[in-house]
């Protein structure tokens, strides 16, 4: 039975353009567009530029430039002027320094920009410009890394946080096609001849979601393997927390898809609705745009959506050494709770006959 | 020898409406037995139960003797079902569908291999079986639907409205194919909504009305019994209060000015009533007698026209 049903499925798979678009073409033009658009990590990004001005041969401005230069986060913009300095704000400059040869030294910043970009370049700037003043001043805070927190690799690419983010957007999109071929089967009647054969009713649900689970392990191994043969991704934790990860989020995924099935409605409303609520998700989850920069409230309702766990749990299994499977088991287990939530209710809702 | 099918006080309510009330029926095995019935009748929830898709509200169904309730996997086994749909995959070859509707009756390797031959051979679609079935006309569609229901070698083969939509070149088909099929031993329920096919077809027919069989028998035992005295009147004068005052004497229908009476206790009452309204009876005939003034008298209802159920 869970053979033949494996093998009609990727018979009519085969022959499903659309899934096929669906499932595995278009997650790799959004994984090559941003992933080339975007760079993560300590080693990626552009130190961002500053203008300055000081008087020609003023200690302190000489000592604050030097301190600017040695920053691994700042380069310094020389200025012609102090009024040429607090122009170039304006433009591309993301702050500056005028330092006149007494007195304090002047930070011109967008007072417009959000306070959460406004406020750690100012006190990035103050506290550098209070080392250059006194170097020999201790510093009063020691950087740290969060305990049991795992350090990220160092040679993170776009690719692989879009990957991850990608794979879980579009794997999630299986359960349109788990819920259209339930609607299908009952549309044109094969559903009342599978039921009049001799299979108990659990197989012939279980027959129709396994090609599905299968379908969905493919579609997640195949774009992961695109990530790392086409895109040069590496998995910096745990291999194993990959593998484990992607089977609870395939299997979240097809438990949903059982239970749009039980919602009933047409191939067009399935559709239709069903992509809009897995874009919502995704949005909500950070597969389309990173939760950390979301509003507090926002993150927190990502959390009740399995699409934030799956992502949360690719990064720290990709980017973040030494992760390993049992530090993935929040993550995990999470997805699986989701899993049978949605199971569960679906086939509670779910009827047979209609 | 035990029934091919037999229903027992079968029924299925919806809520609080009663779709079958109790259908009491046995099946012979070798015949094909027509099941007749209008729009609403409860045929095809009626075939549903019996094929273990819907589950009965009351009743028991036996196939070949084997309780559905109790063993279904043995009684579906004896079973073939021929849905009202054509219950295939377009996208896949007729080769791929035989496979695996077989596969779910347990056929494997070249026995399956043979029974689909055997299948495809017999509803005449063997030279096309590795096309996808999208490109099939609808009468092809309509014999791979057949051959879907009959690759696992049933005992018992419901067809269900098999001939809807078909040219008359496959329908032919379909009918010699159901003719061999029986002449090979095998039984079928076949519902239609064509008279002249049940009567042309089947041994025997079960007239199904308000979900419940209201007549069983051959097509000569219900015309004997029911449709022996039907007339056609043309009247004038009172014609609507004369086909009102008919109405408590008999089974009328009306088609244009002809009015088609099967009389309940003889003529006489009826023309009374026709000259008690104030109509006056032009011209009287005797009707042919047929399956469907049988079926008229039995349900109060044309089949044609009320489409299947």
């Amino acid at each position: 039975m869970f053979l033949a049903a494996i093998t009609k499925d990727v018979w009519l798979l085969l022959r499903d353009r659309g899934s096929l678009i669906r499932l595995f073409a278009v997650p790799i033009i959004f994984i090559s567009v941003f992933g080339s658009m975007f760079k993560f990590g300590p080693k990626h990004g552009e130190p961002q530029p500053i203008a300055i001005w000081f008087a020609p041969g003023d200690a302190r401005g000489l000592a604050i430039a030097h301190q600017l230069e040695l920053s691994e986060g700042f380069v310094a913009r020389p200025a012609t002027s102090a009024d040429a300095a607090r122009e170039e704000v304006k433009h591309d400059a993301k702050a500056a320094l005028v330092i006149p040869p007494t007195g304090p030294v002047e930070l011109v910043l967008d007072l417009e920009a959000p306070i959460q970009n406004r406020a750690p370049l100012q006190g990035a700037l103050t506290g550098l410009v209070v080392h250059a003043v006194d170097p020999t001043m201790v510093p009063p805070v020691i950087v740290r890394a969060p305990l049991g927190v795992a350090k990220p690799s160092d040679d993170i690419s776009g690719f692989q946080i879009t990957v991850p983010a990608n794979s879980v957007l579009f794997g999630f999109f299986i359960v349109i096609t788990v819920a259209l071929s339930f609607a299908s089967e009952r549309r044109t009647g094969t559903w009342r001849r599978v039921l009049s054969a001799p299979v108990p009713r659990w197989q012939v649900l279980l027959a129709t979601l396994v090609p599905y689970y299968l379908v969905g392990l493919l579609q997640l191994t195949f774009l992961f393997g695109i990530g790392f043969l086409a895109f040069g991704m590496h998995v910096a934790g745990t291999w194993a927390g990959l593998v484990v990860l992607s089977m609870a989020v395939v299997l979240c995924a097809v438990a949903l898809g059982l239970l749009f099935a039980s919602l009933g409605g047409t191939e067009k409303q399935i559709g239709g609705v069903g992509s809009m609520t897995l874009l919502v998700m995704a949005l909500l989850g950070g597969c389309m745009f990173p939760r950390i920069a979301m509003p507090h409230l926002m993150q927190q309702i990502g959390n009740f959506v399995p699409h934030s766990w799956a992502i949360d749990g690719y990064y720290a299994a990709i980017v973040q050494r030494g992760t390993t499977l049992v530090d993935l088991a929040p993550q995990i287990a999470a997805l699986l709770g989701f899993a049978v939530a949605f199971g569960g209710l679906g086939r509670w809702r779910f009827r047979f006959e209609k | 020898m035990t029934a091919a099918l037999a229903l027992h006080g079968l029924g299925k309510d919806y809520g609080a409406r009663t779709a079958v009330g109790a259908v009491d029926l046995e099946v012979r095995r070798g015949e094909i037995l027509g099941l007749l019935g209008p729009n609403g009748a409860g045929k095809t929830t009626t075939i549903s139960m019996a094929c273990g898709v819907v589950t009965p509200t009351r009743g028991t169904v036996e196939i070949g003797g084997v309780s559905l309730a109790k063993q279904p996997r043995e009684a579906k086994r004896k079973l073939g079902l021929v849905p009202q749909d054509l219950a295939l995959y377009d996208e896949l070859s007729a080769t791929q569908n035989l496979s695996y509707f077989g596969a779910l009756y347990g056929l494997r390797g070249d026995r399956l291999a043979s029974r689909i031959q055997w299948a495809l051979g017999i509803v005449g679609l063997a030279e096309r079986a590795k096309e996808p079935i999208k490109q099939y006309s609808g009468g092809m569609k309509r014999r791979l639907n057949l051959a879907a229901g009959l690759v696992h070698e049933p005992e018992l083969v419901m067809l269900d409205e098999p001939t809807v939509g078909v040219d008359p070149q496959s329908r032919n088909h379909i009918f010699e194919t159901v003719r061999k099929l029986r002449d090979a031993g095998l039984t079928v329920v076949y519902t239609s909504h064509y008279m002249e096919e049940v009567e042309a077809l089947c041994d025997r027919v079960a007239v199904m009305d308000g979900g419940a069989i209201v007549a069983v028998g051959t097509v000569a035992e219900l015309i004997a019994q029911y449709a022996g005295k039907g007339v056609e009147l043309e009247l004038t004068g009172e014609v609507d209060a004369a086909i009102a005052a008919i109405g408590a004497h008999g089974v009328v229908s009306r088609e244009g000015t002809a009015v088609r009476v099967v009389p309940a206790g003889g003529l006489a009452p009826v023309i009374a009533a026709i000259e008690g309204a104030g109509a006056t009876i032009a011209r009287i005939e005797s009707r042919r007698a047929t399956l469907e003034t049988a079926f008229l008298a039995l349900t109060g209802r044309a089949l044609r026209d009320e489409g299947g159920a």
